[in-house]
């Protein structure tokens, strides 16, 4: 019976695949979903979280994080206020995609192995890089991890920030003592009352805490090592390769547009004008982009009329333009050193 | 006219009896010999500095608008401006910012239902239960709106203190029933409820809090069909009521074991029913008996709420720190902290007055 069955159930999976193949280019069924309840569910954050996920005086959601979910909110539904934020901890958020909470987790959450695979998701392309780094006291005139012979640093337990710094010490052959607090904020108190010379952290974070929680900026300083380097990726659930392009390519398309220079002031110019093919196959001038993906041909239009190109997005809520001021570093474009790339529009 | 004058001088009697006591414990307490003195000296000058170093900061030196919020980069006592911009957001969380008249009045509804409820005139079974579900309800209809004809605002945009409220008044409405039934099906003639019961309270009660809600609002989905899963809010709640009924019914416990049985057979005696005398004998009783383990049980309830933060609820906690974790509000975590402090400590200081109240009433009427 079982011989039998198995070349059966083969074959039958076999034309189910080769007719899925058949099939128009991005049907998913994800994207499906979000068409017909027009709303798109994000994960947002219970409470805040630097520059990523915050809330304005408005009472409105706001931050890189919440920049993204608009944007390819915008670009399936054509509106970025049909975007609902579900308020999401930590410990839930993969839970709750699983159980069909959410529809996609955009919350400063790193692509590891564990998840992609063990837990069943799967990841966009990064759209922001950060590390485990050290932050210390100007006054000490340490500048990187080698100077920090003798000295104690602090971090929150259980965090992958203990151990990297412990390899890198290690490696370094630099003696130090390492002093682990339940909380970051109880980590912070410590390094203020001066219990420890330098605090390790998520670099975004240190940089934040820096530039709007400890005074004068410049009394601390960043050191140059970069212990890690986590890409931040939006996650999914497996299995719908469809719903991965649209994110994927709604990530190329505000890294497309910084690229050529197309931002929401201009979006509508330049559509009508294109400088050169890209932008013209891009902005739906040229059709195409539309059909690919089952959406319509002003998607990325509509996208960076909403939040802008992918520079835009940063400067508002990390870069110059927010309380923040941090430098674009390793999240600036390939073309000015840093590691963000979009793919080719053909 | 009369009264007026009666009352002022009753006023100053009791202002003079006040200073009279307060000079007496001096002469004999506090600076009876010279080592009391310099004892009491020490303590008064330790205790005037702490106080003066909190009014300086608090009030003194505070910076309040927060139009004036450049100042609060000088100065050296609090900056307020934080809690003048957010205030909003601690209240009300993410609820839509132009609605804002739902939540007031529906935290003003429930505040004054509980208010309404010390009035000793409302003590009765049908007008206490009457007074509340029409207190809850409206607070709901006016949160949630679409039944009063008004946009809807669904519970995943519900936030603040008024979520706080929420939660805590719905917990205790069902939970308190809820506890009443599991103490009486413990003390039930059958085994198989009796059993049951305690069998519940012991699986209930062995599992942490934050497990029980994380079950209810995480798991179930995954578990459950689609149509039995509902809000997840709801889902909390009914988890959260279970979680403090089965303490509540041995709160419930503890005083029917404080009747005698003698009671129960004198009952019998008369020919009175089960719940004849359930509810003319024994649960005036032991309503008085279980008082203060249940203003504890409401008390603790109130403060657990924050616990919801973990499952992704924007309670009074977690949109306090929203309302300090953005760039230009972050210096000012104390000030946030110390008015949610405040938020908490007027209403758990007002539940155990209320407490104390109801206790020297509840006094007066076995004498």
């Amino acid at each position: 019976m079982v011989k039998i069955l198995k070349p059966v159930l083969t074959t039958a999976v076999a034309i189910c695949s080769i007719s899925a193949t058949q099939m128009s280019f991005a049907e998913s069924p994800t994207v499906k979903t979000i068409q017909d309840r027009d709303t798109m569910l994000c994960s947002g954050h219970n409470g805040s979280y630097f520059g990523f996920v915050e809330v304005n005086d408005k009472n409105e959601w706001k931050g890189l994080d919440i920049d993204i979910c608009h944007a390819v909110t915008t670009a399936i539904l054509g509106d970025p206020s049909k975007a609902k934020i579900i308020p999401l901890s930590w410990a839930q958020r993969f839970p709750a995609l699983q159980s069909g909470d959410v529809d996609i987790i955009i919350k400063a959450t790193g692509w590891t192995m564990g998840r992609d695979t063990e837990l069943g998701l799967q990841f966009s392309m990064p759209y922001f890089f950060g590390g485990t780094q050290m932050m210390a006291k100007a006054e000490l005139g340490v500048t990187e991890a080698k100077d920090l012979e003798g000295g104690t640093i602090c971090v929150e337990a259980g965090t992958t920030n203990e151990r990297l710094i412990a390899d890198k010490m290690a490696t370094l052959g630099v003696d130090y003592n390492i002093v682990s607090y339940e909380k970051n904020s109880e980590v912070m108190a410590a390094y203020q009352s001066g219990r420890c010379d330098a605090f390790g952290g998520w670099g975004p974070s240190l940089a934040v805490l820096r530039s709007s929680q400890m005074g004068n900026p410049n009394d601390n300083v960043i050191l140059s090592d970069t212990l890690s380097n986590e890409p931040i990726a939006a996650a999914m659930r497996q299995g719908d390769e469809g719903f991965v392009d649209t994110v994927n390519w709604t990530l190329a398309a505000l890294l497309l547009a910084e690229e050529h220079g197309i931002t929401q002031a201009n979006v509508d110019d330049m559509a009508a004008n294109p400088t050169n093919p890209t932008v013209a196959r891009l902005l739906g001038s040229t059709p195409g982009i539309g059909e690919r993906l089952n959406l319509r041909e002003t998607w990325a239009k509509d996208v960076i009329k909403a939040v802008g190109n992918f520079s835009e997005i940063y400067e508002r809520n990390l870069g110059m333009n927010s309380p923040y001021k941090l430098e674009r570093g390793l999240n600036n474009l390939w073309s000015h050193g840093g590691l963000l790339y979009a793919p080719i529009l053909d | 006219m009369s009264t007026r004058t009666h009352s002022a001088l009753a006023h100053k009697s009791t202002f003079n009896v006040i200073t009279k006591r307060l000079l007496h414990f001096l002469k004999t307490r506090a600076f009876f010999s010279k080592t009391d003195s310099i004892i009491s000296l020490c303590f008064f000058t330790a205790l005037f500095v702490i106080i003066y170093t909190i009014l300086s900061w608090a009030i003194f030196d505070a910076v309040w608008t927060k139009e004036n919020v450049a100042q609060c980069q000088d100065a050296v006592g609090a900056c307020w401006s934080v809690i003048d911009a957010r205030y909003r957001l601690i209240m009300f969380g993410l609820y839509p910012y132009d609605l804002h008249w739902r939540p007031s009045l529906a935290c003003l509804t429930i505040v004054s239902t509980i208010i309404l409820s010390c009035l000793p005139k409302l003590w009765e079974a049908k007008r206490l239960s009457l007074l509340w579900l029409v207190g809850f309800t409206t607070f709901f209809l006016l949160m949630e709106g679409s039944l009063l004809g008004l946009k809807q605002v669904t519970t995943d945009q519900w936030g603040g203190l008024a979520l706080t409220l929420f939660l805590f008044a719905s917990v205790v409405l069902v939970g308190m029933p809820m506890g009443l039934g599991l103490a009486l099906a413990r003390r039930s003639k059958l085994p198989l409820i009796r059993y049951g019961a305690s069998i519940f309270i012991d699986l209930i009660r062995s599992l942490p809090l934050l497990t029980t809600l994380f079950i209810a609002a995480v798991v179930m989905p995954i578990v459950l069909p689609d149509w039995m899963t509902g809000d997840k809010i709801w889902r909390v709640i009914i988890a959260f009521s279970l979680f403090f009924a089965c303490y509540q019914a041995e709160v419930f416990r503890g005083g029917f074991q404080a009747i005698p049985k003698g009671q129960f057979e004198a009952g019998d005696a008369l020919g009175l029913s089960y719940f004849q005398i359930l509810s003319h004998i024994i649960m005036p009783q032991v309503f008085r008996h279980s008082l203060p383990g249940t203003i504890n049980m409401v008390v603790i309830t109130f403060k657990e709420t924050a616990i919801v933060i973990i499952i992704g609820f924007f309670d009074v906690l977690a949109s306090a720190n929203a309302a300090f974790g953005s760039g230009e509000w972050a210096p000012y975590y104390m000030e946030v902290y110390a008015f949610v402090a405040l938020i908490y400590w007027s209403f758990i200081f007002s539940l155990s007055q209320y407490g104390a109240y109801l206790k020297k009433r509840m006094r007066i009427a076995i004498h």
